[in-house]
């Protein structure tokens, strides 16, 4: 309507191709990291973005590898432990501070958003020290505390955000039966915050899933690795052979990108419902 | 103001007044909820932060000193790796503002349908695991038998095609061009999510008084998203400075630590030279550049909106 006329559908057009295209270049190293790995032996060199002459046999020849399926496991079992722990964290803090007046709580919250600022190779350092001495190397709480210390700060924001949005009536029914503190989080706040639980859980299973500068110093022994330092691992044995080095990248690339596919309707929408500051 | 008392529940008796009902939770039991996040906090974010001080400049059997501060200054890598992590914050986020939020625009106020599938397609790139990328890329870039190889060979200009990797001047930049690709997609989510929060009366009244097109886009829509631009110039500052993967996968900070930046310059001093010492102090730089980077971002932001007519308003209450 605010359109001039007969200029908005080219310019609607235009704005299509810009966005393809922009898409198209998104999505171009995926494609060509699948071609490769679907690319037999004589082909695996070429220049090209697709080859020709797809095969399946690299993906026989890795899924059968005992090790990469351990790295696979592993890294499925930290990323649940941070999710699950990670959610407890931030559902506990943001419903303190939300509805039981803390003292100290602006203070609290304030500590806790600082971490936001603190790029983690500054602390990487003492937290493997610590680790060390802990003895909780090459171990899965080894990297599920970080991890999850990691993604409170983030989760706060958004559950904090979604509580504070819930309206107080909504509690008082249950408060009336008489109900505690913990049965009005369980019962009432946490089933009505499911949106923004839903964005945290997905930002921390990509974040764990994708984790690597903190599994390469504290899961330094073969059994313990994680899925990122499998490109790392297999690097070396498989140089000369891209087609099968390639479809463990893809193997550990599609989990994710099939992971936010499903889940990406809403994410978004938790996105933007929720108490997101931009 | 409120009925939280020391006991476990608020009395029911109060419900006739209209002091609303709140849950009677004791500071004791209050406390207990802020534990499990609070425990993690100080264990794995504030102690690293006072031990990464303390090892910076304790010695075995010396006074505490600021000599490795001093060893820092005059070492040449670290300089270089501080110049760099400053480049990979300015030019990832340069990019990746002037990439995704025109293309966030697009897709919001350009296009009648699609929206999800773009925003999708151009997430994608964020959700794929680091390690994976920079060996994708690092054959991208390979000479000889890469992608771009290819291009260059396509476009009858294979002889001069430059050791991206290789080359001190282009190292860097080849990586952060990586990174850039990976995030675009983030910014152009957040800004989508900012434009759909906006209150859509205001740029509809915008465009009755004559603000259309560009105009409505630079003089409306740009400021009103300030603390959009805000929130992502802070993560993409602390984004960039602790890239570590694709630099340590693609460049090892090479060639002769053209492309270190301080976190490969702490895990190379702390982990390769078992200098732990050092990386502390490495460490502990990282941590106050991040902070001035983001104070300075602050004040540049405060400043620019004294000068804007409007303020962003949000169009759906919390």
């Amino acid at each position: 309507m605010t359109h001039a006329g007969s200029r908005a559908p080219s310019r609607m057009l235009i704005a299509y191709a810009v966005l393809a295209g922009a898409c198209a270049i998104s999505l171009l190293p995926t494609i060509y990291m699948i071609d490769i790995s679907l690319r037999n032996s004589a082909d695996s060199f070429a220049p090209v973005l697709i080859a020709g002459h797809p095969t399946l046999r690299n993906y026989a020849a890795v899924l059968s590898h005992a090790r990469f399926l351990r790295f696979f496991l592993n890294s499925a079992l930290i990323a649940a432990l941070t999710v699950l722990a990670t959610l407890v964290c931030v559902t506990s803090l943001a419903y303190a501070l939300s509805r039981l007046k803390v003292r100290g709580g602006a203070i609290v919250l304030l500590v806790i958003m600082s971490a936001l600022l603190l790029p983690l190779a500054s602390l990487l350092i003492p937290i493997t020290v610590l680790l060390r001495t802990l003895h909780l190397t090459n171990s899965y709480l080894g990297l599920v505390g970080p991890e999850t210390s990691l993604g409170i700060a983030f989760g706060t924001v958004i559950v904090k955000g979604a509580m504070d949005g819930v309206p107080l009536e909504l509690e008082e029914a249950a408060l009336l039966d008489g109900a505690s503190s913990l049965a009005v989080l369980l019962r009432v706040m946490a089933p009505l915050c499911r949106p923004a639980l839903l964005v945290v859980a997905v930002w921390q299973f990509l974040f764990s899933w994708n984790e690597f500068f903190l599994a390469l110093v504290i899961m330094s022994r073969n059994a313990m690795k994680t899925l990122p330092l499998a490109p790392l691992f297999f690097e070396g044995p498989y140089m000369a052979n891209p087609g099968k080095l390639f479809a463990i990248l893809t193997l550990i690339g599609v989990v994710p990108m099939l992971f936010y596919a499903v889940l990406q309707r809403w994410f978004v929408s938790g996105l933007m419902d929720g108490g997101v500051k931009g | 103001m409120s009925l939280v008392a020391g006991g476990t529940m608020s009395p029911p008796a109060r419900r006739s007044r209209p002091a609303r009902l709140r849950i009677g939770a004791s500071q004791v039991e209050a406390w207990a909820y802020v534990l499990p996040a609070l425990g993690l906090f100080l264990l794995f974010e504030l102690y690293p932060i006072l031990a990464n001080l303390w090892a910076s400049v304790s010695h075995p059997h010396a006074a505490p000193s600021i000599a490795r501060y001093a060893e820092a200054a005059s070492d040449p890598v670290f300089w270089v790796a501080v110049r760099n992590s400053v480049v990979w914050v300015v030019v990832s986020i340069a990019l990746e503002i002037a990439i995704g939020f025109p293309l966030a625009v697009l897709i919001e106020l350009a296009i009648p349908r699609g929206r999800a599938w773009f925003r999708t397609l151009l997430f994608l790139p964020m959700v794929v695991t680091p390690s994976v990328i920079a060996l994708v890329f690092t054959t991208i870039y390979a000479p000889d038998y890469g992608l771009l190889y290819g291009l260059f060979q396509a476009l009858g200009l294979a002889n001069s095609f430059p050791a991206v990797l290789g080359e001190p001047a282009f190292a860097t930049y080849a990586v952060i061009v990586v990174n850039v690709w990976q995030w675009c997609g983030f910014f152009v989510l957040m800004y989508c999510v900012g434009i759909a929060q906006l209150d859509a009366e205001i740029l509809d009244a915008a465009s009755i008084d004559g603000a259309v097109g560009l105009a409505r886009v630079r003089y409306v829509l740009w400021p009103m998203l300030r603390s959009t631009h805000v929130s992502l110039i802070v993560l993409g500052t602390i984004q960039a400075l602790q890239q570590f993967p694709l630099i340590y996968l693609m460049t090892q900070g090479g060639p002769a630590n053209a492309s270190q930046t301080l976190a490969t310059y702490i895990f190379q001093t702390g982990f390769d030279e078992n200098r732990m010492g050092f990386a502390s102090t490495v460490a502990v730089v990282l941590f106050v550049l991040s902070l001035v980077l983001v104070a300075v971002e602050y004040a540049i932001a405060d400043n620019w909106l004294a000068r804007l007519p409007l303020a962003r308003t949000r169009g759906r209450a919390a």
